[in-house]
């Protein structure tokens, strides 16, 4: 019955473009922003994703790089070394430092670039000088262009004044990006004498990493945590801003397309009710109407998804050119799930009708 | 076996002294190619006994037998798929879906009974070039004239070979030439494929085309003549010409 639910549908142009421009505004709502969720949570992992480690070492208690500080001397890592399957121990330091540019407040997590130990450079450079020399620093291109920071230009960093000499990429996220100076100037600027803030252990080949961390984690003032489960960690931080929004958005989502397909099914099927009634009397059984609200609510909601669906990818492809913190990422798997809400909704919705659809009475047809 | 067997039926609306009774005790019984003209002045209970024959309404007392089967057994599910497969209904205000084409409308009984779209396109077309209407196939309701409508709704009633096609005053609607023509041709097109017709109606020119004649007054089956039938089906020299 198919064709007699697009046919009603098409009849009634109005009606369904309201019920399709619904679904399409949630779609659009939901979709974005959980593209903006899995951009930013992607954003945040990349970086640390190209940190070169099987696990990192944290004081005990410190589970990211962001929320819970880690501080650990400099002489854990003749410990660490010791260890039986530890192949190398790097230490790894970064902070979080904030000026003013242009009356406009800049993040930067300044890391160190320890050529010495092969630790702390950018994931790539795209422009510049690949290794900052004292009194320089590399900073992400984002910043630079959104920002106006060119190469050559000096920037305060925690009351030194340094000179950009590069610009990297993958390091921008949200509110803040990664910064490399020489390890020189990254101590002065975080001002731990003696100390670091993680060490990066690699592991021999043929060791078991279980066996070696827990080996490490014998000392009760390290943590070892795997590098999968440092970058989800750090991850987390988007999630855990992220997921109450989503759910609300969600939620107000779901309740505008709900509101809209519920209403205009609902009135179309009262005014269609001296049809339904003759579809009875010529056979057509309750359930086969019913199937026929619902093909009209789930062809209008699958037709508004489609067009939100449209929407939400040209946004995030427009926007991002724009809005650098506009990051987005819609997976196969979230236009899945979102579809699915859009369908279930429309079924929900097309029970509203069902009860009035039960009580048209075919004998009324027969009245003029 | 008679198409339809109607055994003592009574229907009363409403109860207490406010109570109607619009059917009064009617027994009635039609065979295969019977055409039974019914007649009887407004308020005395036509469309309640053609109702009940459909199955729309269930009586208050009394039986109706569907071809040897008592319909006060079956659940609505039931009564669904026999309405479908046994009886045609044409309306006095031909109650045709909007959305849908004369050919769609035609094929909508088809489609609902499992038959595919294209075999049913195919039964609607002909059915309609029948009917003359082979160059509006493609035409919404509102686009036809109530002569047009009413044949796209016997084309309908007709679509699913019932055994019974039940007319309730299907000429009301339209002026007496369209409407006499067009219930004559629904007389026709029955008789020449053996099904039973109820038609109530006012029009005495019906006569012509009836086996039966029956008169209802008050709820009560008063009168039963003899129509003016033509056993080869030939009732109007100018049936589908109009
Ligand atoms: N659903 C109903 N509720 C109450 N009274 C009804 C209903 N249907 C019909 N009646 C009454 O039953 C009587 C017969 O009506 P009806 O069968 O429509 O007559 P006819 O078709 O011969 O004009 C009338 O008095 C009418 O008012
Ligand atoms: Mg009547």
């Amino acid at each position: 019955m198919l064709f007699l639910a697009v046919k009603n549908l098409v009849q009634e142009k109005t009606r369904l473009l309201i019920s399709v421009g619904g679904v399409a505004f949630s779609v659009l709502l939901i979709m974005s922003i959980q593209g903006l969720y899995q951009g930013w949570s992607n954003k945040i992992g990349e970086y640390i994703r190209t940190v070169p480690a099987d696990y990192w070492i944290t004081q005990t208690g410190a589970t990211d790089m962001f929320h819970t500080p880690s501080v650990l001397p400099l002489t854990v890592r003749d410990f660490l070394t010791g260890v039986e399957g530890v192949a190398s121990a790097k230490p790894f330091s970064g902070r979080r430092v904030a000026f003013a540019h242009n009356g406009k407040d800049i993040n930067l997590y300044v890391i160190a670039d320890d050529t010495e130990n092969n630790v702390g450079a950018p994931a790539r450079v795209v422009e510049g000088k690949a290794v900052p020399d004292k009194g320089e620093i590399i900073i992400d291109r984002v910043v630079g262009r959104s920002e106006n920071i060119r190469i050559g230009d000096t920037i305060p960093v925690a009351g030194r004044t340094l000179k950009v000499s590069g610009y990297s990429e993958g390091g921008y996220i949200l509110s803040f990006s990664f910064a490399f100076a020489t390890k020189e100037d990254a101590e002065s600027i975080l001002q731990l004498p003696g100390a670091t803030n993680f060490f990066l252990i690699t592991v021999k080949d043929g060791t078991n990493a279980n066996d070696v961390a827990s080996r490490i984690e014998a000392d009760p003032a390290v943590d070892a945590i795997t590098k999968d489960m440092f970058v989800e960690n750090n991850t987390n931080i988007v999630r855990d801003t992220f997921l109450p929004i989503i759910l609300v958005l969600l939620l107000i989502g779901i309740a505008v397309g709900m509101t809209v397909i519920g209403l205009t099914i609902f009135t179309s099927t009262i005014e269609k009710a001296r049809e339904y009634g003759v579809l009875k009397a010529i056979g057509v059984s309750n359930r086969q109407l019913y199937t026929v609200v619902v093909e009209q609510a789930v062809t209008a909601a699958v037709l508004g998804y489609l067009l939100g669906a449209g929407l939400a990818l040209a946004v995030s492809a427009a926007a991002g050119n724009y809005v650098p913190e506009f990051i987005t990422e819609i997976r196969w798997l979230d236009a899945a799930w979102i579809f699915a809400v859009t369908v279930t909704m429309a079924v929900v919705s097309s029970l509203l009708p069902v009860h009035r659809l039960a009580r048209i009475d075919p004998a009324e047809v027969f009245r003029a | 076996m008679s198409v339809v067997s109607v055994e003592d039926v009574s229907k009363t609306f409403g109860a207490g002294h406010t109570a109607v009774t619009a059917v009064d005790h009617v027994s009635l019984s039609v065979d295969a190619g019977d055409i039974v003209l019914v007649m009887g002045p407004s308020g005395s209970g036509k469309t309640t006994l053609l109702s009940m024959i459909g199955t729309l309404m269930s009586p208050t007392t009394g039986r109706i037998l569907i071809s040897g089967q008592d319909t006060s057994t079956l659940k609505a599910a039931q009564l669904s798929r026999l309405r479908l497969r046994e009886f045609g209904f044409v309306f006095q205000t031909f109650n045709l879906l909007s959305a849908l084409t004369a050919e769609e409308n035609v094929m909508m009984p088809l489609i609902t009974a499992g038959v595919p779209r294209k075999h049913a396109r195919g039964k609607a077309r002909v059915a309609l070039e029948q009917l003359q209407l082979g160059h509006r196939l493609r035409n919404l309701p509102r686009d036809l004239s109530g002569g047009e409508k009413q044949r796209v709704a016997i084309a309908r009633s007709l679509a699913n070979d019932p055994r019974l096609i039940l007319a309730d005053e299907p000429t009301a609607n339209l002026d007496a030439k369209t409407g006499q023509d067009v219930t004559l041709l629904l007389c026709e097109t029955a008789c020449r494929e053996n099904r039973a017709v109820i038609i109530v109606s006012h029009d005495q020119r019906l006569r012509t085309a009836a086996k039966r004649v029956i008169t209802i007054e008050d709820g009560r089956l008063t009168a039963e003549e003899r129509g003016e039938h033509d056993r080869h089906c030939r009732m109007h020299p100018g049936a589908g010409s109009s």
